[in-house]
């Protein structure tokens, strides 16, 4: 469900950010971008455009080489430690590279986000069946996560960024492994909690299936440069239709 | 509550994944305080038994002849005029061969052959209490030589000066073993913790990535340095303290022992060994996770 922009204070904002890796990659450059509260943001471009440098400098794993990045009205560059980690109590990121404990069931690395936050382990079992239900990996529950498929280990990432009820979740290529029916439930879990929990949630994709039809606001990344997307790939889409 | 059962299953967690490396560290630390605490025990019933000695020492004049009543007043104004003496008393031929008769008791037939005037007559010097000097009582013993008839002094300095000689090695024995005791306590529990977080370093990381504060993270480590402190420290003591009782009772009756009323610490000094081990194990683990964790 889209919000009216122009009234809400953004809960993220990029104010001209430069990204550069050392020695000279520049992954983004210039890139103003203002995300609000209760928004689905789809980011899109190609491989090594910067959507994941993006998503790492919104929860603080990379600094910004120039540019300001606020988030609920702190700039990032003036939180201290401690408040860093307390921010990320508050956003769920799926990585794209998942990040997932190996050798631990799905059931601890999912708790493990819950657990940072001193919650019950009561409160924690009731969250992490209902969002594995949600994802359909219920049977999957007390396996070890190293020995799960591909699409089941980002399905698990996702469940751990969603364990909380992040009012930010920043999901990294979440469906890159994913058969048609898997995206869906992902898709069904990002509309969940968005409307249930009124979420701000932020998919990095180069999945166009999963948003050709929404009617939420689609950004494209290209050469590190954020610009609107254009009509949201129309040949792309003709080409699956095809 | 929360808070403390994570900070709790966390340490445990901890403890379980190297606990071959835990049970190591643990007998070291146990070592170190029996070790140490060994030493600090001989050498503090040293200390108290050379306090006892230092209280009856005496100087013994043997006389090579008897003194008799009239002369006794001049004898010990002499005395008195040298120094100030506690008491002083004499003793005849006769007076030291009852004594030792009845020291003998039931075997006291071997005297028999021997007649009462075996023994030579002596005059014991009690000297003040605060004559504890080496010195004094050495330069006293040569006066006492000086007197007329006597024969001999025996002032038991040489063999004060001796047991002075030992309690002041002890003394550097039991520095060096403290300091081997910090040395490997700190030592031992930064490396086991060093593990710890290696075995742990993908978990910490994603933990990190999750938000956890640095209290959810550092408490545990600090928790199990702690408890190697704890646990290390009792089980040294507990192990001095049987070695203790077996001691005095294979070697309790009237030997060595007797004479030095060998003794335990006190509780006081038990809890402050015990609160040493705690405070270097947790300093230990403070110093490693300062150095090993960036959160
Ligand atoms: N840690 C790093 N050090 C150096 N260069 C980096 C680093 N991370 C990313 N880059 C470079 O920055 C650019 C953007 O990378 P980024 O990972 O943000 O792209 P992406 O849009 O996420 O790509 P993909 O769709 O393949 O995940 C790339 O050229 C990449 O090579
Ligand atoms: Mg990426």
């Amino acid at each position: 469900m889209p919000r009216d922009a122009s009234t809400d204070k953004p809960l993220v904002e990029l104010v001209n950010v430069t990204k550069i890796y050392p020695p000279d990659i520049i992954a983004l450059e210039d890139v103003s971008l203002r995300i609000y509260k209760g928004e689905i943001l789809f980011l899109t471009g190609m491989s090594g455009a910067g959507k994941t440098t993006l998503i790492k400098l919104i929860c603080c794993l990379e600094n910004p080489t120039r540019g300001v990045i606020e988030v609920a009205g702190r700039d990032l560059s003036r939180i201290s430690p401690a408040g860093v980690q307390r921010m990320r109590q508050k956003i769920g990121v799926a990585y794209q590279e998942f990040r997932l404990l190996e050798k631990q069931t799905v059931l601890q690395n999912i708790a493990m986000a819950m657990e940072v936050t001193y919650a019950s382990t009561k409160a924690i079992h009731a969250r992490v069946d209902e969002l594995l239900a949600l994802l359909n990996l219920s049977d999957k529950r007390d396996k070890l996560a190293g020995e799960l498929s591909r699409g089941e280990q980002q399905r698990v990432a996702l469940a751990r960024a969603a364990a909380n009820g992040p009012s930010l979740l920043l999901a990294d290529e979440p469906t890159g492994n994913l058969d048609p029916v898997a995206t869906e439930l992902v898709i069904n879990l990002f509309r969940h909690l968005n409307e249930k929990n009124g979420s701000t949630i932020v998919v990095a994709t180069h999945d166009p299936s999963i948003y050709a039809e929404t009617e939420h606001r689609v950004m494209m990344l290209s050469n590190g440069q954020l610009s609107a997307h254009p009509n949201r790939a129309p040949r792309q889409i003709d080409l699956f239709e095809a | 509550m929360q808070f403390l059962a994570y900070i709790l299953r966390q340490t445990g967690k901890n403890l379980r994944q190297t606990w071959g490396t835990q049970v190591m560290t643990l007998l070291t630390v146990t070592l170190s305080v029996l070790i140490f605490a060994f030493f600090f025990l001989i050498y503090t019933n040293m200390i108290r038994a050379s306090q006892r000695l230092g209280d009856d020492v005496r100087l013994i004049v043997y006389l090579d002849q008897e003194v008799t009543e009239q002369m006794r007043p001049g004898i010990e104004k002499k005395i008195r005029e040298f120094g100030p003496v506690e008491k002083i008393v004499f003793v005849s031929r006769a007076e030291a061969f009852s004594r030792l008769s009845a020291q003998l008791d039931k075997e006291k037939d071997v005297l028999a052959d021997l007649g009462p005037d075996f023994l030579p007559p002596s005059i014991e010097v009690y000297p003040l209490k605060n004559l504890h000097d080496l010195t004094k009582i050495s330069q006293f013993s040569d006066f006492l030589l000086s007197l007329p008839h006597a024969a001999k002094v025996q002032s038991g300095s040489d063999w004060l000066r001796r047991f002075g000689y030992f309690t002041n090695l002890l003394r550097v024995v039991v520095l060096l073993s403290g300091g081997l005791l910090i040395i490997t306590m700190t030592f031992i529990i930064s490396y086991t913790l060093r593990l710890t977080v290696l075995s742990r370093q993908g978990e910490l990381e994603i933990l990190r990535l999750l938000g956890a504060t640095s209290a959810y993270i550092r408490l545990p480590l600090l928790l199990e340095g702690m408890m190697q402190g704890f646990l290390g420290s009792s089980l040294g003591l507990t192990a001095l303290y049987f070695l203790y009782q077996y001691i005095a009772s294979r070697f309790s009756g009237p030997g060595f022992l007797r004479l030095f009323d060998f003794a335990f610490f006190p509780v006081e000094l038990t809890g402050a060994i015990l609160l040493a081990g705690v405070v270097l194990c947790t300093a230990g683990s403070l110093f490693s996770i300062r150095r090993f964790i960036r959160i």
